[in-house]
């Protein structure tokens, strides 16, 4: 999937790190394309600033870390209309998740309809297409998400 | 001195170069001193000034990119004084202008009467200065002209002045005007 996306021209890559999404997070690491930051909402300003000069960007995240971004995303990313791909992992899919991961979790799909921010879930089938859509929405510089299920446990 | 003739002094010495204002009484202040394309007013999402900026610096290193900083602006995104600590763009030059309170929303404290933002930036890699005057901040902005970043310049200033007028751009046009200019000048 990362290697699709870079392939597509996005040409960054910043988030806060999520175990749902390590080994994306280590394919970008290894072509040197991963920039981290301290908090979700830094690196949400630090693409629309690429974004300014012209360039895709992909922020990744939780989606605690969505849940901390929603006035940037309202305020930042849709008002000034930033065309960004938002990557979140999605945790507390599984009923038996982590605790903390519980209420999010389970408003999610809500959470993202109610600002209204596009997005797919990815699966192991429709990925390459969701990939297609994404880079179509940046075209037309609409920001959007892709959501990725955590369906495991450590 | 107070906000808005620091801003204008940091205005002149900024020239072309692009500006990425914070929100509340910065940028409109940025604003009634002199509109240009290159300025971006950021309107809400506080904090984030510096990494737009960091965004913007990282992708046209030819370019001296400005950020007018407040300092309630910046206890709100400290993490990203060490993600352009790191990272060490030549070309950010970070002012902040500090009069220890949130005037945008009626003058209550702000942390950095307590806590110094200079010493804060300068273990971030930063080069660092200070100043709580008109003479020594103009002294200190054509000294940085020609020194590599990423540069602060931490600039205590007194509350007062009338606020700016308020930006009658919308956001999107904000973004567009800005990006038509940079890409242009590249």
């Amino acid at each position: 999937m990362f290697d699709l996306l870079l392939r597509n021209g996005v040409e960054n890559f910043i988030g806060v790190p999520d175990s749902t999404m390590k080994h994306f997070i280590s394919q970008g690491l290894k072509k040197k394309k991963i920039l981290i930051t301290t908090r979700e909402e830094e690196a949400i300003g630090i693409a629309a600033g690429m974004s300014l000069s012209k360039q895709c960007s992909l922020v990744f995240m939780q989606n605690a870390g969505f849940a901390n971004s929603i006035s940037t995303i309202t305020s930042l990313v849709q008002l000034y209309e930033f065309p960004i791909i938002f990557l979140i992992g999605w945790r507390g899919y599984l009923k038996n998740d982590a605790p903390e991961h519980y209420k999010i979790g389970r408003i999610q799909p809500d959470l993202i309809k109610l600002i209204g921010l596009d997005s797919k879930t990815v699966t192991e089938s429709n990925w390459k297409e969701c990939c297609q859509w994404a880079m179509n929405k940046i075209n037309h510089s609409i920001p959007c998400a892709l959501i990725l299920r955590r369906e495991f446990h450590d | 001195m107070i906000r808005k003739e620091a801003i204008k002094i940091a205005f002149d010495a900024a020239a072309n170069s692009p500006i990425i204002s914070a929100n509340g009484y910065i940028s409109r202040d940025l604003f009634e001193t002199n509109d240009k394309e290159t300025n971006f007013y950021m309107i809400g999402s506080m904090g984030l000034s510096s990494s737009i900026a960091l965004g913007v610096a990282l992708k046209n290193p030819r370019k001296r990119v400005y950020v007018f900083d407040g300092d309630g602006n910046i206890l709100m995104n400290l993490g990203s004084l060490t993600t352009i600590g790191k990272l060490k763009p030549k070309n950010l030059i970070h002012l902040v202008f500090d009069n220890q309170s949130h005037e945008s929303t009626g003058g209550q404290p702000s942390n950095t009467k307590n806590i110094d933002i200079y010493k804060i930036a300068k273990s971030c890699n930063y080069k660092s200065f200070k100043t709580t005057s008109k003479v020594g901040l103009k002294k200190i902005l054509s000294k940085t002209k020609n020194i590599g970043g990423p540069v602060m310049i931490l600039i205590k200033i007194n509350k007062g002045g009338k606020p700016g007028k308020r930006i009658i751009h919308s956001p999107p046009t904000i973004k567009k005007r800005f990006s038509q200019k940079l890409n242009k000048q590249r």
